[in-house]
C-alpha cells in the first residue's frame, strides 16, 4: 500500500472553537475516500487542511512524503500535486475556459504552452465541454462551470484530487453531469478525497467512507459497512435523516 | 461686454489651464502608482506592512490638502533644509501624496471585493503571492477600482486649485491675477469655471464609457 496522504492528530481551532479534535487518517494511492457527516462536523475544514488552505493548529499532514506544516516545505510545490474542486466552483471569470485550464501549468509548472494547450483540449473533451473552449465562464451553467473547475485542477496533472462538496451549489438537473465526470475519474484510479452529501455517489464510488461528527472521525469502513451496518449511534442517526 | 475680454486676458488663463492639466496628469499618474502600492500593502500578508500603509493612508486622509501643501512648502524646509523644492515639484508631490492615500483605499476596497475563493483557487493550483495577484486578484480588482478612481480624478482636478496657496500659477491663481489686473472678476471667473469644466467633463465621459464597456 502506497500512502498519498497521512494525517496524524490533526486539530484545528477557530479562536476558541475546536473544529477538528484529533483526526487520524491515511489515504492510499488510487483510493477513493468519501467523507460524509452533518454540516458543522468539520469535514470541509478537514479537506481544506489537506492543502493548507486552513492553517493547522496541531498534528501533522503529510502529502506525497512532504510534511505540510513545516517551514522548509515549499507549499506551492506540494499544492501542484493536489488538485482541489470547490463548492462555489471558483473558476476565473476574467479568463476564457481554455485559459482557466492553461494558466497554472504554464505559469506555475512552467510547461510548454503548446503541450499544455493540447492537454487542455483533451481534458475539455473528457468533461464534455469542447464547444466551450473560448467562452467566458459567465456564459456557463453551474454544472458546466464545475466541470471547467475539475478540468482546471486536472490540467496540473495532480497525484490526488480533493472535492469540497462539489455538487452542493448546483441545480439538481446538473448534479448528474458533475458526478459523472467524477465517476470517470475514479474509474481511472485517480486518488480522490470527496466531501459530499451525495450518499448514492459515496455508496457507488467510494472504496472507503469516513463518517465525521463534531470534529472527529466517528466511524469508517467500506460503503457496505457504513451504509448497511453502521456501528455507531451517531452514524445511524445521521443516515436515518439523509437516506 | 465679452468683447472686452480679449486675448491678453485669455492667454494667461489658458496657460494656467495647461498647468492645471499638467498637475492633474502628473499627480494622477504618481498617485495611482502610490495608491496601487499602498493598496496592496493594506492587504499584505505581513502585518507591519499593513500597519505602515494604514498609517500613511489615515494620516493623509486626516489632513486638508491645503495643510499638506503648506506643510510641504513652508514647514518641511525648516525641518530638512535639503527638502526645499520649487513650487511646481512641491505641488506635484503634495497632490500625489494626497491622491495616493485615496487611491490606496479604492484599491484596497476593490481587492477585498474579489471573492476569497478566487485567491484560494489560485493558491490550490500552487500559485504564490505574485502570480496570484498578477493573474487572478488584480485583474478582477481593477474592474472595480477604475470607476471610483475616475471619480476621484475629477475631484483631483478641483483639488489642484489649492496649490495656488503656495503661489503656483495654475488656473485658479491665474484667474485671481487676471481679475485683479482687469477688474472684471465676473467675466474672468466665468471663463475660469468654463475651463475647469472643459478639463473635468471629458474624464467623466471617459468614466461613463468605461463603465458601459464593463457590462
Amino acid at each position: 500500500m502506497n500512502p498519498v496522504i497521512i494525517v496524524e492528530g490533526l486539530r484545528k481551532n477557530f479562536g476558541k472553537l475546536e473544529v477538528l479534535r484529533g483526526i487520524d487518517c491515511t489515504v492510499h494511492l488510487n483510493e477513493v475516500v468519501c467523507v460524509i457527516g452533518p454540516s458543522g462536523s468539520g469535514k470541509s475544514t478537514f479537506l481544506r487542511c489537506l492543502n493548507l488552505l486552513e492553517s493547522i493548529t496541531a498534528g501533522t499532514v503529510v502529502i506525497n512524503g512532504h510534511r505540510l506544516n513545516e517551514s522548509k516545505t515549499n507549499l506551492n510545490q506540494v499544492r501542484q500535486d493536489v488538485g482541489m474542486v470547490f463548492q462555489q466552483f471558483n473558476v476565473f471569470p476574467h479568463m476564457k475556459v481554455i485559459d482557466n485550464l492553461t494558466l497554472a501549468p504554464i505559469k506555475v509548472a512552467k510547461q510548454q504552452p503548446a503541450q499544455v494547450r493540447t492537454r487542455a483540449h483533451a481534458l475539455l473533451e473528457k468533461v464534455g465541454l469542447t464547444d466551450k473552449t473560448d467562452v467566458y465562464p459567465s456564459k456557463l451553467s453551474g454544472g458546466q462551470q464545475q466541470r471547467v473547475a475539475i478540468a482546471r485542477a486536472l490540467a496540473m496533472q495532480p497525484k490526488v484530487m480533493l472535492f469540497d462538496e462539489p455538487t452542493s451549489s448546483l441545480d439538481p438537473e446538473t448534479v448528474g453531469e458533475v458526478l459523472g465526470v467524477m465517476k470517470d475519474l475514479a474509474q481511472e484510479h485517480m486518488t480522490m478525497v470527496v466531501v459530499t452529501h451525495e450518499m448514492g455517489f459515496a455508496r457507488e464510488v467510494a472504496d472507503r467512507v469516513l463518517f465525521m461528527d463534531q470534529g472527529l472521525i466517528v466511524e469508517e469502513g467500506t460503503p457496505e459497512q457504513i451504509f448497511d451496518h453502521p456501528q455507531h449511534e451517531r452514524t445511524r442517526a445521521f443516515l436515518s435523516k439523509v437516506l | 461686454m465679452f468683447s472686452d475680454f480679449g486675448m491678453e486676458n485669455l492667454r494667461p488663463l489658458l496657460e494656467g489651464a495647461k498647468l492645471t492639466l499638467y498637475l492633474v496628469a502628473m499627480s494622477g499618474l504618481f498617485g495611482s502608482v502610490i495608491g496601487l502600492a499602498f493598496g496592496l500593502a493594506r492587504v499584505a500578508p505581513f502585518a507591519p506592512i499593513r500597519w505602515l500603509a494604514a498609517l500613511y493612508v489615515n494620516l493623509v486622509r486626516g489632513q486638508p490638502v491645503l495643510i499638506l501643501l503648506l506643510f510641504l512648502y513652508f514647514a518641511m524646509p525648516l525641518m530638512v533644509p535639503s527638502a526645499t523644492f520649487d513650487r511646481g515639484p512641491t505641488a506635484i508631490v503634495g497632490l500625489s501624496v494626497y491622491a495616493g492615500a485615496y487611491i490606496a483605499e479604492i484599491v484596497r476596497g476593490a481587492i477585498e471585493a474579489v471573492p476569497r475563493g478566487q485567491a484560494e483557487a489560485a493558491s490550490a493550483l500552487g500559485m504564490g503571492y505574485l502570480l496570484r495577484y498578477r493573474y487572478i486578484v488584480l485583474p478582477q480588482a481593477m474592474k472595480g477600482a477604475v470607476p471610483p478612481a475616475i471619480g476621484f480624478l475629477i475631484s483631483l482636478v478641483k483639488a489642484s486649485s489649492l496649490v495656488s496657496v503656495i503661489g503656483y500659477v495654475e488656473l485658479t491663481k491665474a484667474g485671481r491675477i487676471v481679475s485683479t489686473l482687469n477688474q472684471e472678476p465676473l467675466l474672468t471667473f466665468l471663463v475660469v469655471a468654463a475651463l475647469y469644466f472643459v478639463l473635468s467633463y471629458p474624464i467623466a465621459l471617459f468614466g461613463r464609457w468605461y463603465e458601459r464597456r464593463l457590462v
